[in-house]
């Protein structure tokens, strides 16, 4: 069971904490600190200032909550969307077979041997002043391949099992067959899927941003430490600018990978008794 | 496998065809006209240069005056001829000029840290697998393992940077070899890129041997039960050769097949890293491209990857069946 899987655990409640803190971080900091200016500029961390403030006096309490919760959020919205993409298309090739899978495999193959990224380099490049909905979308766009590739093989071998053919036999539709007895039974295995998603979203956003292609007017990690770069953290040794987003990304990263080795040793009974 | 080959190869051209025809679609898909700025950007530098010739040359290539089918063909016809077009940031450049000269730096870094990282990892991986007892150092050394691996590439490089260049100024904070030096083939010379490669390789090593460590040491655990090992201990053979001559003999097929899969990826592998460390490469390019405006480079980087990425998949594809004899080609 998933809830006593002790890597879901772990992951799912680092970063549940991070949601919180974000969120208390937002509402419980004053508005106007966004502002450049509010405090002295190159404050570092302590009591009054919390995590101190940028080379323009803006609060870096507030930039992280926001930057978190943002980043998390192109996570979740591309991730969906991929998620949904693929297991759609990768339903319709394998249940379904024939020249659809045909087609719909070397479309698979196609996108799985070409880096993403560059797909998005050049769309970002292209859209100039994206938000934080629209990147999630385009990043999302390019995500179905792998969650399809995966849902084929799945549906491949489920089709086959005993349950289905007498759900075939018993006159279901195929329609009844995919809603009511193969995707129940895909439902861990999907959220794997759905974590693996996530992160490369996060990751793709990040990589993205630090190209100089985020969304300019909002705050995201990767944004961050675009911004903490562009105006030379590093060299004012403002470390708390630039090294706390960073450390914020790699404990993301982490617990998601966690969390998807947890869906994996659930979905994957071989995975446990090995472990 | 007559069968096989053609799969693959229809795999392989689609490939290059469908991520071809994709970057022609996208920016005409864009609403907002995003070629017309480039237009403009181009006739601003165009005009200043006083080549409106350029601005001709560009009308003609992409043919935004033609309907979409022969604007679509005479792309296709230019790329075929390995005509990218020119550079608007640095005008009167050629693109692929541009790509030429960035591409061996690019190759040259990866080539070398996939590699070593690779080796590195794997009989680190193999020794601390057969080692097996659950004790604190090797939780310890996998909770790093793990930490690394899921630290992209361009995150530990900013950590490395602050430490070891702008901490303890051990090694130069960027670039690729000393200002005001002029590449050319001599002792001081490559000792000065190497000194400059220290910093981006370390960071790439570091990730990668992550990986390569936590896979190696899982293959090794699995090997342990199985029946030959069994007879090599049954043998009264040393723990070493069993290690070395027998589990990790047969855990590096699957390595080899990862290492190669890697190395496919190098030209698109560390794009971002060579930004932070304004690494004269692909990445750097297409930044620098993406700064200024300059779609050409970027539409041209991004086709030079995609296409080498998709030509060393293919290269992979056909040897892999002679590397492995476990694959059943026909059943796939």
């Amino acid at each position: 069971m998933l809830f006593f899987n002790r890597k879901f655990l772990v992951g799912s409640s680092i970063i549940l904490l991070f949601i919180v803190v974000a969120i208390i971080g937002l509402t419980v900091t004053p508005q106007d600190l966004r502002r450049a200016g509010a405090m002295p500029p190159r404050l570092p961390p302590g009591v009054g200032g919390l995590l101190g403030t940028d080379s323009l006096g803006r609060s870096v309490t507030l930039q992280i909550s926001e930057a978190t919760l943002k980043s998390l959020q192109v996570g979740l919205i591309a991730a969906t969307l991929g998620t949904v993409l693929g297991a759609v298309l990768g339903f319709t090739s394998g249940y379904f077979g024939s020249w659809v899978d045909a087609l719909l495999r070397v479309l698979i193959d196609v996108f799985l041997s070409v880096p993403s990224l560059l797909f998005l380099i050049l769309i970002a490049a292209l859209v100039r002043g994206v938000d934080v909905p629209v990147m999630a979308i385009i990043i999302g766009a390019f995500a179905w391949a792998s969650p399809a590739r995966q849902s084929r093989a799945q549906v491949l071998s489920l089709k086959e099992r005993e349950f289905v053919r007498l759900a075939h036999l018993s006159g279901l539709s195929n329609f009844q067959i995919i809603f009511g007895e193969l995707i129940p039974n895909m439902l861990p295995w999907l959220g794997a899927n759905f974590v693996n998603a996530f992160l490369s979203a996060v990751l793709a956003e990040s990589g993205l941003s630090l190209l100089g292609l985020g969304p300019q007017r909002e705050m995201t990690l990767g944004m961050m430490i675009y911004w903490a770069l562009s105006y030379g953290a590093i060299l004012q040794n403002l470390w708390w600018w630039w090294l706390i987003p960073v450390v914020v990304l790699m404990c993301l990263f982490l617990s998601l990978y966690l969390v998807h080795l947890g869906f994996d040793e659930v979905s994957n009974p071989r995975l446990q008794q090995a472990a | 496998m007559i069968r096989y080959l053609v799969e693959r190869s229809i795999i392989f051209v689609a490939t290059i065809y469908i991520s071809v025809t994709i970057v022609f679609f996208i920016p005409r898909l864009i609403p907002g006209d995003p070629l017309g700025a480039v237009f403009l950007n181009l006739a601003a530098v165009g005009g200043s240069l006083g080549a409106s010739d350029l601005v001709e040359e560009y009308r003609r290539m992409f043919g935004l005056d033609k309907g979409l089918w022969e604007q679509y063909v005479s792309y296709l016809r230019e790329l075929f001829r390995g005509n990218l077009g020119y550079s608007i940031g640095s005008f009167p450049s050629q693109v692929s000029d541009l790509l030429r000269a960035a591409l061996p730096w690019t190759i040259g870094l990866l080539s070398v840290t996939t590699v070593l990282s690779w080796i590195l990892g794997s009989l680190f991986g193999a020794w601390v697998g057969w080692r097996g007892e659950k004790s604190r150092f090797t939780q310890a050394i996998v909770s790093v393992a793990l930490l690394l691996y899921t630290t992209p590439y361009y995150i530990l490089a900013l950590i490395l940077v602050f430490l070891l260049a702008f901490q303890w100024p051990i090694f130069p904070l960027s670039g690729a070899y000393s200002a005001g030096m002029t590449p050319h083939l001599s002792w001081r010379f490559v000792k000065d890129v190497l000194y400059h490669a220290m910093l981006p390789a370390l960071s790439i090593v570091l990730v990668s041997l992550g990986w390569w460590f936590l896979s190696m040491r899982s293959l090794i655990i699995s090997l342990k039960g199985e029946d030959y090992i069994l007879l090599a201990e049954a043998k009264g053979l040393s723990q070493q050769r069993i290690l070395w001559h027998h589990a990790f003999r047969n855990a590096l097929l699957p390595q080899v097949t990862g290492l190669a899969l890697s190395l496919g990826n190098i030209t698109g592998g560390a794009l971002v890293t060579e930004v932070i460390f304004a690494y004269p490469g692909v990445g750097w390019l297409i930044y620098n491209a993406i700064k200024s405006l300059d779609f050409p480079v970027i539409q041209g980087g991004v086709l030079l990857i995609v296409v080498s990425v998709a030509t060393a998949n293919f290269i992979i594809d056909l040897i892999y069946p002679l590397i492995d004899p476990r694959i059943q080609i026909g059943s796939a």
